[in-house]
């Protein structure tokens, strides 16, 4: 079903009449500039994203800003963040939009959206419970043990979240290679256009 | 105009192409993708450090706290992401160095790595410790830094194949005046920047086709003249009207602009290595 949607995504959507017709997806992944211009944006972004988050993590763990409060430094800090992630996700959409298979097939994409998930959920907590208790802590040098382990847990995701992303690019695990069976499985290297090799050869 | 290292140092081929075989390219060329890892967290560690001690000189985030408050707190961090980069750019550049001595956008990368150090160490931090007060010393370096920095940029835009790469540098630019504006004046800089922006798609996408690369080139150069026209503008009422939580002058607001640019310059040119 993902997968069908993708198929039409990369193949059908936007594309005109014409032998050389492309889909918008295309077009985006074969333009002159606009790609590379979607790329280098992505990487900027995650300057100021994740540049920041690590200033209000390093704030928790109480290694950075012990005079300031919790709260200053989230409050003036974190709309930055913010501002950085929403630039971060619309490059990044446009990056998985030009090329939507090859990211389904990439056990580094996928990998990659499940620590996002973990990364999100742990913001969760942090503002529905860690947070509640913030007047009392607000202005320790050394937050509790709650927010430092959030802190820290964010500080992980991230790193594995940029690592992921930047391993993405490269074929290690491609499909069409081959791979040991739980690869061919993590990436449903069966339904991809590559097919699933075993290690020892075999067409699968 | 394409310049590359070759055009400087012609014989030093040989001993380029050698690198990648000998130590530390060797021994780092298996483990590339890792110490790529490496230089692009530190190039983060940096940002986010340099953005916000930057910022802070714009009057702009960490107001409750004086400038030189970001100073001490951030200074480490800042340091590490400096070695980082540093470093990791050399293992990297040794395990890659064919592909850099081909490449203009290297150039650009090394001229922004240059003034970014200066304009880092010798201008935004000592300003930062001070709250904002600009010395001569670092007045000296702010015309070195700046001059290379805008060198780079000349190199950047001129640069064929490249120069698509300055748009990271506007938009940035036009991210930190976003910031720096506030209330009504924050309002005219959207009211003009995103029509410019929409009638830029369709300009390149309606009117000239997106595959007409010889109609589109003049076009794209037009409106980056435009955008630049705009955001310096804007940045240039920022810089004489006198904002909450501001601790200098004009200059001190330039430094802060410029020390940002710098940096998002080197980071646009190492990725246009890839692409160019």
């Amino acid at each position: 079903m993902i997968r069908a949607i993708l198929v039409w995504l990369q193949t059908e959507l936007g594309k005109g009449s014409g032998d050389t017709a492309q889909s918008w997806s295309e077009a985006l992944l074969g333009s002159l500039n606009f790609w590379g211009l979607v790329e280098g944006s992505h990487l900027i972004g995650l300057m100021l994203f994740a540049g920041t988050i690590l200033v209000v993590d390093l704030r928790l763990l109480g290694v950075t800003f012990r005079r300031t409060p919790v709260s200053v430094v989230s409050d003036k800090v974190l709309p930055l963040t913010v501002f950085g992630f929403i630039f971060v996700v619309i490059t990044g959409l446009a990056l998985f939009y030009a090329k939507p298979l090859f990211y389904y097939h990439n056990i580094w994409f996928r990998v990659k959206m499940i620590v996002l998930a973990i990364a999100l959920i742990n913001i969760l907590v942090f503002h529905s419970r860690i947070q509640k208790t913030q007047g009392s802590w607000d202005s320790d040098a050394k937050p509790p043990t709650g927010a430092r382990t959030a802190a820290a847990l964010s500080l992980l995701t991230w790193l594995a979240v940029i690592t992921c992303g930047r391993f993405i690019a490269y074929d290690w695990f491609e499909c069409g290679k081959p791979q040991p069976a739980f690869i061919n499985w993590a990436e449903e290297c069966k339904v991809s256009e590559k097919g699933a090799v075993t290690l020892g050869g075999q067409h699968l | 105009m394409s310049l590359n290292l070759e055009q400087f140092w012609p014989h030093a081929r040989p001993w380029v192409e050698s690198l990648a075989t000998s130590f530390p390219g060797k021994i780092i060329k298996p483990q590339f993708a890792w110490w790529e890892v490496g230089h692009i967290l530190s190039l983060i560690t940096l940002g986010g450090t340099t953005i916000l001690m930057n910022l802070r000189l714009l009057g702009v985030g960490l107001t409750q706290e004086p400038p030189s408050e970001l100073y001490r707190n951030l200074r480490f961090w800042q340091n590490v992401g400096v070695i980082g980069i540093v470093v990791t750019g050399i293992l990297i550049g040794s395990a890659n160095a064919e592909r850099l001595y081909d490449s203009a956008a290297f150039i650009v990368k090394m001229l922004a790595l240059i003034a970014g150090i200066i304009l880092t160490y010798g201008v935004s931090r000592p300003v930062a410790r001070d709250d904002g007060a600009v010395g001569l010393a670092a007045k000296i370096w702010f015309a070195v830094g700046g001059a290379i920095f805008l060198l780079g940029l000349w190199i950047f835009a001129t640069s064929e194949l490249i120069n698509p790469g300055v748009f990271h540098i506007i938009t940035a630019a036009g991210f930190i005046v976003l910031f720096a504006v506030a209330g009504r004046g924050r309002l005219i800089y959207l009211g003009v920047l995103i029509p410019l922006i929409v009638l830029q798609y369709i300009w390149t996408h309606v009117i000239v086709k997106a595959d007409d690369y010889a109609h589109l080139t003049p076009v794209n150069k037009t409106f980056a003249v435009i955008f630049t026209a705009w955001i310096a503008g804007t940045a240039l009422v920022q810089l004489f009207r006198a904002g909450r939580g501001e601790s200098g002058g004009p200059l001190t607001k330039i430094i802060g602009y410029v020390t940002i640019l710098v940096w998002v310059m080197g980071a646009a040119a190492g990725r246009w290595i890839a692409f160019a």
